[in-house]
């Protein structure tokens, strides 16, 4: 979805697709961004709740942020101002779960003047987005093989909340930094341990154990060492609407984690109940398919390691992934539109992969030497 | 070596005194040395025996040791500079007059041997076999002194050492200070003005050391001793030269990180029509330069300094106009690989566009004899221009002789592949023979040629260039445009070049019809624009049949054979290549919509295979295909030709063929690099609007006839199909999750599947060299291979030890040993095994050695500096092998690459008032740095400037490559920090100031000046011009900066400990924003703002901790924010006419303004000095109550007693009464006493009346006496002048 129009140094676009990665694009690289036609033959036309509970954090975020929108919404210019970061604390909107916002914190947060302490409260699981517990075990540690030094970069999960009320309450701190590091990321190493954390919001706590055998039950096939913790949330940490879900992750033998989930169906919205067991067993597979694709992050997190890597220093970086989901192509294209940086793409495969049918990728680019222009220097 | 020792042998030797004192004196020396050598010390003998002697001396050894150490140490700084850099940028500075021209005309001379007539703008020379330098004169103004400072890599310091050093060189370094050190070398001239020995040592010195002191100890000072015969001594030019050229230079910061060209030449594109129309409207303007610093990405913005800030709307490479020599076999440069370039100085008087070529003139005066003499001499020129004959003739000839102006794409001709096959002919050509050849060739086709050449004259900045356009008769036209695409050897021509120079040869008929030729620029311009429609597409590949290239040296009269017979050698080569480019567009319509197919397919697994299958599809076709080619190419040259005669009609049937070629290429591409598919699914979406298509590969349907053919509807329909697509997707819902909510997932406990995962877990297969097993069974080898087979003994199953060793590596998972025993081992597999061996102990050598031996090195520096160094391999190896086309979508155009960027829309003055000797810095800005916003900065007022600065007076400002002018406010960082409003910047202190301006990365530095006028009496006025230094420390986009600010406010009334303070505010709203605000009394009685009182507006009620005084004085301290004005302009001298350009002016300060219209400023009345008057007080008596008095100790008591003159008063004798007889005498005694008294007074008057008397005699006397002197006087001078006058008249009568 390459832009429609480039008016001076401000880029167009058509269609509410992709409106995050191209807001926090903006914001980094500084160029005003004009979107058009949002859901204009939709039956709710313009912007929706959660994007404009997006931009208002975005507009925390930053100072001298600039946002007009037009009467119905269809039309949003968007001229970012500079990161300045800081104590945050947002109320997100329910439509999508808080991995939406962790996400555009995670991109913007190393380049804010000040270290973010951002404190969300929301969903935390939804089945559109990645919940906060695969935000803290695969993007952070994602974002840490960026940063030399990764202390004070956290997320603590202080409430859960399921939809469609939510009530889920996290806490980001993510340091500053000048810039980043160029990285080779080729060596994925085995995996060597799962764990995982099953949770029963407003209903039996035995739910978790069922859904905990049922997943031990698929990955104990594959390793031995599995352990699946059990949150058992009570009263206010448990938010305010009912339901289960689990996550899992593994971690290889070089640091690299991969993180899948599954929870339970909305009753509210008129959906079936599910049976902990299914859930389980799909938390599991789901797992084993992150573990197919392979690659040094998990297919949730690739847009991120892309953006450090064409943020960083004029040196070459190189990392191997999976393929590349349909998020992470739009993402290529809008790195392209906002930074200029082209990626070299190649299949990879490594020297003992016998399975002829790899479809790894191979990622190098020369960063754009991005250095953080927020940051006060004495 | 076996001559040279004859040689020595020779040689006498020198003969030793035996005899005489010298001989005596030698022996007694000796003598007295041998004791001494004998006797060593212990510690002299054994040295490491006391080693360690004292435990503090030790340490401090170390210490001193570790501390030199230390000091060594530089930031590892990863290294960037490119395989073949950039030339390196010499910057002559200085004064006027001292000599700045006279030495690059010296340097030119010195390394080119042909002086150019006249030095304007950069000239760019090999001055070895590694390093090109290029040479640029800094006029005397601080513009060009700022620019030319930002981008010099190395400055030649020139001063006059009979006048000593002159405040421009001290301007200048700070200016280099300030923007990154560049390497500066001092250049002492006019030595031969001081004609004292003694003094002139003492100069030197003196200006050695106060230049150290200004860079560092020891830097380099030249001494040019004087002038012969309007030239710098041979010698030293010669020694100047070598300092040059083996100069080493560190990466600096700003330029780190920034991508930068010092144009060399530059082009107007605006149509001439317009021009004509509107001779002020905008233009298209091109600017040529090599890059510089880091890569240059085309979609960032530029910084031209001196003009302002521009989007790149184009940038190519071209083929480097001044390039090092290929090959090093020799250490001198061969005489031809001087290259010289110098566009602006218009040296060999040819200039090569990409689609014209200049042929300079002598000016105006030259029209008089164009018949003759200028056409000799444009010949004459191309045959002196030797320096680049080897190169420069391959284009030059074709330009000038082949044919029309299609022929003159130069720029297309160099690539990677090309160029290697051009390295033999290079050195083959050197022969003196082939030279004799070319010059026979050349006046040959002089003869033929000169008739019908035309000139189209260009007015460029007083300088007439004149456009060579050729006429030549259809069918010759035909005949060289065959030839030319049979010699078609490059494939790096743009996609946006294309269509300009297929456009120039459709041009060339036109000029037949009118013969005149003006510069068709709107066709051109029109053609680009419409691209993307589908028939222009079309008619593009027809045209690019037409595209002419690089055609050999050997065009002579008998073309015709030559090239037909080539034709067949080389047509299965070439053609491929030039057919690629032909088919990209009319393929790329439909290449784009079955991207999108695939892209959106998603089912990742399948991608590969199906893009597999295509590419053997395509294959198959082609093979059938491939006989047939070959005819039908003839065919469609013919063709072309034609269809290049009516332009716009084309037919397009046969022309799917062509495909054929570029299909097989493709599918061998594919097979290669199955990459590039991920690049197209990715990046393909760009094509039709960024991306240049060539450098992506082609996918190509089997159904590709039909599409050409029908190519008009098909098109359509695939737009439609587009913007369904398009829609489709435009409102998807975004999510990062690969497979979200309702994907139907794997099932993993399915054995099949789980095949495909087990190995990527721990209990799965490891990979070879990471396994434990593996590596045991390594070990075990190892020390099998190292002793022998012999050591183990009950391996007796084996043959041999070696056997087993070279098996060990084989066995996997645990295989038996019956298994080994069972394979019968055969030689060649046993020596594969034994590399695979050797192979693996290497690594697992180095891994050792890794961990245990490098115990020494692996300090902290050792590990940055190492992981700099592996970077900057990656750096360098990871694009190496990559065509350029592809390399600078990757990585952007990096340095040492000579570029054409293009401007949309630039000013006519850019042009009108160009002017080459000022340098021509155009910066790219990184990422938000074309934003602006509030800019925080350090700054210090420079020590040598007379004044200081005043918040809201305009400066001007250099940071990062801009120089413009801002309002700057002042302000001091405070311990709570809060930056607090400085009316003025302190002196010798640092200070704040913040300023709207460009957002540039935090520690650029800057300098700012007040003005920038160079006129003589600014300058006499200013003396020192730079104002103030600094660096920025943040940026924002808001400031904080405030001003204190006191309220003061009086009681109206007070109770207890409240009290009503009025006067402070003015309204109760005012109030409302202050309450609780503290508040504190003079004498220091501290309280708090309550709230408004109702009745007098502005009134409240405050409390304080004690009763305050009705006469009390109430403060309130606040702050004030004081705004930063938004004001910023680029200091725009590159579009001033010459005249104006060192004299710059903006926005003035107020003083200024005032100063010019003469207005005093009236200073508040009660700020002025006026004399105190104080009246005095008068107190009332101190009363004290008489209750207290009575309490008081006595030394308090008031004193009542009485003062002395009263007690005089007050003893009055006591009243005496005398008896009758003492009355009797006292009367008497009265009497007398009054009688005497009254006799005193008489007397005293008389004496009085006498004396008077008496004074007055006198005087009588004395009067009568000097009257009677005067008239005695008079008679003797009446009798002497009577005399006199007898005398005379005496005289007379004698």
């Amino acid at each position: 979805m390459p832009a429609i129009a480039k008016v001076h140094n401000t880029l167009v676009y058509k269609g509410s697709n992709f409106f995050k990665q191209r807001l926090v694009l903006s914001v980094l690289s500084g160029k005003p961004v004009r979107i058009v036609e949002i859901r204009s033959m939709a039956d709710e036309p313009g912007l929706q709740e959660f994007e404009v509970s997006l931009i208002r954090l975005l507009d925390k975020l930053t100072n001298g942020t600039k946002v007009e929108l037009n009467e119905t919404g269809t039309a949003v210019y968007f001229q970012p101002g500079l990161l300045h970061g800081g104590q945050v604390d947002h109320e997100c909107s329910t439509q999508r779960s808080l991995g939406y916002y962790l996400e555009v914190l995670l991109m913007l947060g190393l380049f804010c003047k000040e270290p973010i302490c951002a404190t969300l409260k929301g969903v935390t699981t939804n089945k559109i987005d990645p919940s906060v517990d695969h935000v803290k075990a695969s993007m952070i540690s994602t974002l840490k093989k960026f940063i030399l030094e990764d202390e004070d970069l956290n997320l603590t999960i202080k409430k859960r909340g399921m939809q469609p009320l939510g009530g889920g309450e996290v806490v980001l701190r993510c340091p500053v930094r000048r810039q980043l590091r160029p990285v080779q990321l080729m060596d994925i190493g085995m995996i060597k341990r799962i764990r995982g954390i099953a949770f029963a919001l407003r209903v039996s706590p035995a739910m978790s154990n069922r859904m905990v055998e049922k997943a031990k039950g698929v990955l104990l096939n594959y390793i031995p060492d599995v352990y699946i913790n059990t949150d058992m949330s009570k009263g206010k940490a448990s938010g305010k609407s009912p339901g289960f879900g689990i996550h899992l992750h593994t971690e290889t033998t070089n640091g690299i984690f991969y993180s899948a989930e599954s929870i339970s169906n909305d009753v509210a919205n008129g959906e079936e109940p599910s049976v902990p067991e299914d859930v389980g067993v799909d938390a599991a597979n789901r797992l084993l398919q992150e573990v197919y694709l392979g690659g040094y992050t998990d297919s949730t997190s690739q847009s991120l390691a892309i953006l450090c890597m064409a943020l960083g220093p004029k040196d070459v970086s190189k990392m191997v992934s999976g393929p590349l989901s349909e998020y992470t192509v739009g993402f290529l294209q809008h790195l392209y539109e906002f930074f200029g940086v082209t990626f070299k793409l190649e299949n990879y495969n490594s020297e003992n992969d016998e399975d002829e049918e790899s479809n790894k990728v191979m990622l190098t680019c020369l960063g754009i030497g991005y250095s953080n222009l927020s940051k006060r220097t004495l | 070596m076996g001559e040279d020792i004859p040689i020595e042998e020779k040689k006498k030797s020198h003969r030793e005194k035996k005899s005489g004192k010298k001989a005596e004196r030698k022996k007694a020396k000796k003598d007295a040395q041998n004791p001494n050598v004998q006797e060593l010390t212990d510690k002299q003998k054994n040295p490491k025996a006391f080693a360690i002697n004292s435990a503090i001396r030790a340490e401090r050894r170390f210490r001193r040791k570790q501390d030199i150490d230390t000091k060594k140490q530089h930031v590892p700084l990863v290294d960037r500079t490119p395989l073949e850099p950039p030339p390196i940028l010499i910057a002559v500075v200085g004064p006027p007059k001292v000599g700045k021209t006279t030495l690059i005309n010296n340097l030119i001379k010195m390394f080119t041997k042909s002086p150019l007539s006249e030095v304007k703008g950069p000239v760019t020379i090999v001055t070895g076999k590694k390093r090109r330098i290029t040479l640029f004169e800094c006029n005397n103004d601080i513009n060009s002194m700022i620019d030319l400072a930002k981008v010099a890599d190395l400055v030649l310091l020139l001063c006059d050492a009979s006048f000593g050093f002159e405040m421009e060189i001290f301007e200048f370094l700070n200016i280099c200070q300030v923007h990154g050190m560049p390497k500066i070398m001092g250049v002492l001239t006019h030595l031969d003005m001081i004609k004292n020995r003694k003094t002139l040592k003492n100069t030197k010195k003196i200006l050695k050391h106060r230049f150290w002191t200004e860079l560092y100890a020891g830097a380099k000072l030249f001494y040019l001793s004087g002038i012969v015969h309007g030239d710098y001594l041979k010698n030293e030019i010669k020694n100047l030269g070598r300092f040059i050229s083996v100069m080493k230079f560190r990466p600096l910061t700003w330029r780190s990180t920034h991508s930068y060209l010092v144009g060399d030449r530059y082009e107007d594109l605006t149509n001439q029509e317009m021009i004509r129309k509107n001779p002020k409207c905008d233009r298209n303007v091109s600017l040529y330069g090599y890059i510089r610093g880091i890569p240059l990405s085309k979609n960032t913005m530029v910084h031209i300094a001196g003009f302002g800030d521009l989007r790149i709307h184009e940038i190519s490479f071209l083929p480097d106009p001044c390039p090092l020599p290929e090959q090093i076999k020799k250490r001198a440069l061969i005489e031809k690989e001087k290259f010289i370039y110098a566009p602006f100085s218009g040296v060999g008087g040819i200039v090569y566009d990409k689609d014209a070529v200049y042929v300079e003139l002598g000016g105006s005066h030259s029209h008089k004899q164009r018949d003759e003499g200028d056409e000799t001499n444009i010949v004459a020129n191309l045959i002196e221009t030797k320096e680049t004959l080897d190169v420069k003739m391959e284009h030059s000839e074709m330009q000038l002789f082949t044919g029309g102006k299609t022929l003159m794409s130069k720029d297309m001709d160099v690539d990677e592949s090309e160029e290697e096959e051009d390295e033999p002919q290079l050195y083959e050509k050197n022969s003196n023979k082939e030279d004799d050849e070319l010059e026979a060739e050349l006046a040959q086709l002089k003869s033929k040629q000169i008739s019908n050449y035309k000139v189209e004259k260009i007015e460029d900045s007083g300088r007439i260039r004149r456009k060579v356009v050729f006429e030549e008769s259809d069918d010759v036209l035909n005949e060289k445009l065959a030839m030319s695409e049979d010699d078609d050897e490059d494939e790096d021509n743009d996609d946006e070049e294309d269509p300009e120079e297929d456009d120039e040869s459709s041009e060339d008929e036109s000029v037949e019809e009118s013969k005149i030729k003006p510069k068709t620029q709107p066709e051109y311009i029109q053609l680009k624009e419409n691209k993307d429609i589908g028939i222009h597409s079309k008619i593009t590949d027809v045209l690019k049949n037409l595209n002419t290239k690089k055609v050999s040296e050997k065009v002579s009269d008998s073309t015709k054979k030559v090239v037909k017979s080539k034709k067949e050698e080389s047509e299965s080569d070439d053609d491929d290549s030039s057919d690629d480019e032909r088919n990209l567009s009319k393929i790329k319509a439909m290449k784009i919509d079955k991207f999108e197919e695939v892209e959106f397919d998603d089912e990742s697994d399948n991608e590969d295979e199906e893009d597999g299958d295509d590419e053997n599809d395509d294959e198959d076709d082609e093979s059938d295909d491939e006989d047939s080619r070959k005819d039908n190419n003839s065919k469609n040259e013919d063709q072309a030709s034609e269809s290049e005669s009516d332009d716009g009609e084309v037919d397009l049937g046969l022309k799917w063929k062509d495909n054929l070629a570029k299909k097989a290429e493709d599918a061998f591409f594919e097979r290669q690099k199955s990459s590039k598919n991920l690049m197209k699914l990715v990046y393909g979406v760009f094509d039709n609007k960024y991306l240049k298509p060539q450098d992506e590969e082609i996918e190509e349907d089997s159904g590709d006839d039909e599409d050409n053919i029908g190519g008009l509807f098909k098109k359509i329909s695939v737009e439609q199909q587009k913007l369904k697509m398009e829609k489709d997707k435009m409102d998807l819902i975004e999510s990062t999750l690969f497979m979200p909510w309702n994907s139907n997932i794997r099932n993993w406990i399915d054995p099949e599947n789980k095949l495909l995962i087990t190995n990527r877990f721990v209990t799965g297969k490891w990979k070879e060299s990471e396994d434990a097993n593996e590596l045991l069974k390594l070990d075990d080898a190892e020390d099998l291979s190292d002793i022998g087979s012999d050591v183990y003994g009950d391996f007796e199953d084996l043959e041999t030890g070696e056997k087993f060793t070279a098996k060990t590596p084989e066995a996997e998972n645990g295989d038996g040993k019956g298994e080994k025993r069972k394979r019968d081992l055969n030689d060649k597999d046993d020596m594969a095994d034994r590399v695979k061996l050797a192979e693996k102990k290497k690594t697992l050598k180095e891994k050792f050695d890794a961990d245990y031996d490098k115990t020494e090195k692996s300090t902290f520096y050792e590990e940055l500096k190492s992981s700099a160094e592996k970077q900057a391999e990656i750096n360098r190896s990871v694009f190496e092998n990559m065509p350029d086309e592809m390399r600078v979508q990757l990585e952007g155009f990096r340095a040492g690459m000579y570029c054409r960027l293009e401007f949309q829309d630039v000013p006519c003055e850019f042009i009108n008032n160009f002017d080459p000797t000022y340098p021509l810095v155009i910066g790219a800005l990184n990422m938000v740095e074309e934003n602006i916003g509030f800019v925080n900065v350090k700054v210090k007022k420079h020590r040598w400037y007379k004044k200081i600065l005043k918040s809201n007076d305009p400066l001007i400002v250099s940071l990062g490559w801009r120089r413009f002018q801002t309002m700057p406010l002042y302000s001091k960082l405070e311990d709570d920090m809060k930056f607090r409003y400085l009316k003025y910047t302190p002196e010798h202190v640092t200070c704040n100031a913040h300023f709207w301006g460009p957002i540039t990365p935090q520690g650029t530095g800057f300098i700012a000046l007040q003005t920038c006028d160079g006129s003589a009496e600014v300058i006499k006025h200013q003396g020192f011009r730079i104002a103030a230094t600094g660096v920025v420390q943040e940026l924002d986009k808001s400031t904080q900066i405030m001003k204190k600010l006191k309220l003061i406010g009086y009681p109206m009334k007070i109770y207890k400990k409240t009290a009503f303070i009025k006067g402070m505010f003015n309204s109760s709203l005012e109030v409302a924003k202050f309450e609780g605000a503290r508040i504190k009394t003079v004498s220091g009685i501290r309280g708090q703002i309550k709230k408004a009182a109702s009745k007098p507006e502005g009134v409240f009620r405050a409390s304080f901790e004690d009763k305050i005084k009705a006469s009390d004085i109430i403060f309130c301290r606040t702050w004030y924010k004081v705004d930063v004005k938004n004001f910023y302009t680029p200091v725009n001298t590159l579009l001033l006419p010459a005249e104006q350009k060192n004299s710059w002016r903006g926005l003035r300060t107020t003083g200024e303004i005032k100063r010019s219209k003469g207005i005093q400023s009236q200073p508040a009345l009660d700020s002025l000095y006026t004399e105190i008057e104080r009246t005095v007080k008068p107190f009332k008596p101190l009363i004290i109550p008489g209750r207290l008095q009575k309490a008081l100790p006595y030394k308090d008591k008031p004193k009542h007693s009485v003062k002395d003159s009263d007690k005089k008063k007050q003893i009055s004798r006591v009243a005496v009464i005398r008896e009758p007889e003492e009355q009797k005498v006292a009367n008497m005694m009265k009497m007398l006493k009054a009688s005497f008294e009254f006799k005193q007074g008489q007397l005293k008057t008389q004496t009085k009346e006498r004396l008077a008397k008496y004074k007055k005699t006198i005087e009588d006397i004395e009067q009568r006496k000097s009257k009677k002197l005067g008239e005695i006087k008079k008679d003797v001078f009446r009798k002497r002048s009577k005399a006199e006058l007898k005398a005379q008249k005496k005289a007379n009568k004698k």
